[in-house]
């Protein structure tokens, strides 16, 4: 529909061929073309890649020197690339509405009929396309580690799946900060703050605190948990179903971070940012 | 008579106690051009955002194109909006902004690719539709947000600020605009402080200060209720000044002060006595004027004071009382 100027709402046929898109993807594909065509999405990638041919390179090393089994260098690459993947992707879900509010682009998305919700879909489905480029350039360093023990199809399987769980999580959790942050710096600063603080007990020496207090920090924490699943599947070559718990964590985050976006985005996707209304 | 595109009944915005629009009330028709007047924080970019749909009333109720305030998603399709300082991707041609812009209201891409050259050839961006918007002057980039403004065909635009910063001819550029605007049956809610602008193009004037409405009718209207018009500014070649003087002091009731005697800049003066108007506004002013012309010395101007929008606008609002 849209409306003539003495104000009468008409019909919009759409012609034979034609075809008419939801507002979350125009949002979506537009998003992502100024991520990719306006160049910071590419950089962003070649950053991680190479910082994959680094960890690729002293993986295959150490392997060689027999330091590091096969299968742990596949499983450290593909934690690199989710672990890389998910931080960006919570970057730029970050930046996706208090960063336009700075540039003043903000109002005039939200004078579009487009729900606020449908903006904020549109917005997390565009921050996730980084996490999706991050994998797919991850997948010839995997496959150069892989290829000897047949691990490629399984650790790319399982990255892919876990990994865009947690993204997409992510995403979300970075768009909500984003809403509700009164500026652009305050969503960038706490995002960063929340993820070191899932990364963390994840890089301790020796891992993770041992113990019902360890496992329970591991369980409760998406990153750490998502990250534990994946080693669980390459590493040790078990089911996907033999330690699914640990999945709870990151389809949790996802479910709730997914939710609070959809429910409350006329709350957060809005002119002005802060937690007490307008 | 005209159909009733606007209108807002004792809308009222709160910020805790403060109330940034008090009791706002108006109505507004088709291809009414309403001026949207006040000092710094009077509460005119407020009044555009409730109308607009960006923020809620805290009390009151509004209607744009017959849909009530209840129905903002719809309002949103029937208005365009060109906000106070609005920022645009730095990274998208214009083209692509108003592409992208037209999908969200719906447009197929075959549509939106229409509309877009259409409307950057109206406002005049024809010529740069690729280029980048980070290229672009600023009086480009307001007449790019006028064109997205328009996009869906709006019942009701809003301009904020249309022509901050603009140099004359961008200034005279968007005027033009949005009198086609208003030509094509829109109404144009038009915010700004540019007060000739509003003499220029309003039908109407609505003044706010401290979020009130102190008034609200046709230009003429709010300037001929506001004001006692007692002097006038002359201008002649500087040679002729003595021969002005001598023509206006046969005339009682009249005093004569040079502002500039060798640019040829004058005031007269209407003495205390003065009793001959017409509704109130004297009259003794035009027997100077006549007084002048028949002693044949070339008038260059003649303006009475108070005859203004600006004079209205400052005995109204309290930027009239510092």
């Amino acid at each position: 529909m849209t409306t003539n100027v003495d104000g009468q709402v008409r019909d919009r046929e759409t012609p034979p061929g034609l075809q008419r898109y939801p507002g979350w993807w125009v949002v979506a594909a537009q998003e992502s073309r100024d991520l990719w065509v306006g160049g910071r999405g590419l950089v962003l990638v070649l950053a991680v890649s190479v910082l994959l041919s680094v960890v690729t390179y002293l993986a295959a090393t150490n392997r060689v020197l027999n330091f590091l089994e096969q299968r742990e260098a596949v499983n450290l690459v593909l934690q690199v690339a989710v672990a890389v993947g998910v931080l960006l992707t919570l970057v730029v879900g970050a930046d996706g509405i208090s960063g336009e509010r700075e540039r003043g682009t903000l109002e005039s998305l939200l004078l579009t009929p487009v729900p606020r919700r449908a903006i904020g879909l549109g917005k997390a489905a565009a921050a996730l396309s980084l996490w999706f480029a991050v994998f797919l350039v991850s997948m010839p360093y995997v496959w150069v580690l892989g290829r000897a023990i047949s691990l490629v199809t399984t650790a790319l399987l399982v990255g892919l799946f876990v990994g865009t769980v947690l993204a997409a999580a992510l995403a979300a959790i970075g768009l909500v900060i984003s809403g509700v942050s009164t500026s652009n710096k305050a969503s960038l600063s706490v995002s960063l703050f929340l993820l070191l603080a899932l990364f963390a007990p994840t890089q301790l020496p020796g891992g993770p605190p041992k113990g019902w207090f360890g496992d329970a920090l591991v369980w409760v924490n998406p990153v750490g948990s998502a990250l534990h699943y994946i080693g669980g599947v390459v590493v040790n070559g078990y089911g996907w179903t033999h330690e699914l718990p640990y999945l709870a964590a990151p389809l949790l985050a996802f479910v709730l971070a997914g939710g609070v976006l959809l429910l409350a985005g006329p709350r957060i996707v809005r002119l002005t940012g802060g937690v007490n209304g307008e | 008579m005209p159909t009733v595109t606007l209108e807002a009944k004792r809308l009222t915005k709160r910020y805790g106690a403060r109330a940034a629009v008090d009791g706002l009330s108006f109505v507004a028709h088709q291809g009414n051009v309403v001026g949207l007047l006040g000092p710094n924080g009077a509460g005119k970019t407020t009044t555009i955002r409730l109308l607009s749909t960006m923020l809620t009333p805290s009390t009151g109720e509004f209607s744009v194109a017959g849909v009530p305030s209840n129905r903002p998603a719809e309002i949103r399709r029937r208005i365009g909006v060109l906000p106070e300082s609005a920022g645009y991707p730095a990274n998208q041609t214009g083209r692509e902004y108003l592409r992208y812009h037209a999908r969200l209201f719906g447009l197929t891409r075959a549509e939106a690719e229409r509309v877009a050259t259409r409307l950057l050839a109206e406002v005049g961006l024809d010529g740069r539709t690729e280029s980048r918007i980070a290229s672009y002057s600023r009086g480009m980039r307001q007449r790019l947000g006028i064109a997205r403004a328009l996009i869906n065909d709006p019942a009701v635009v809003f301009l904020d600020e249309p022509t901050l910063g603009l140099d004359p001819a961008g200034q005279r550029r968007v005027l033009g605009t949005v009198r086609t605007i208003a030509e094509r049956g829109a109404t144009v809610v038009l915010s700004t402080h540019t007060l000739p602008e509003v003499e220029e193009i309003c039908t109407s004037v609505l003044i706010l200060d401290r979020g009130r409405v102190v008034a609200a009718s046709s230009v003429g209207d709010v300037t001929a209720a506001a004001v006692a018009r007692r002097t006038a500014r002359l201008r002649v070649p500087a040679v002729c000044v003595g021969q002005v003087r001598e023509a206006l002091a046969g005339l009682a009731g009249l005093r004569l002060d040079a502002v500039d005697d060798d640019a040829g800049a004058l005031r007269v003066s209407l003495g205390a006595d003065s009793d001959g108007s017409c509704d109130g506004i004297p009259t003794e002013l035009n027997d100077a004027l006549r007084a002048v012309l028949r002693m044949d010395v070339p008038v260059l101007s003649f303006e009475v004071d108070g005859a203004r929008l600006s004079d209205a606008f400052l005995t109204m609002t309290r930027e009239g009382a510092r």
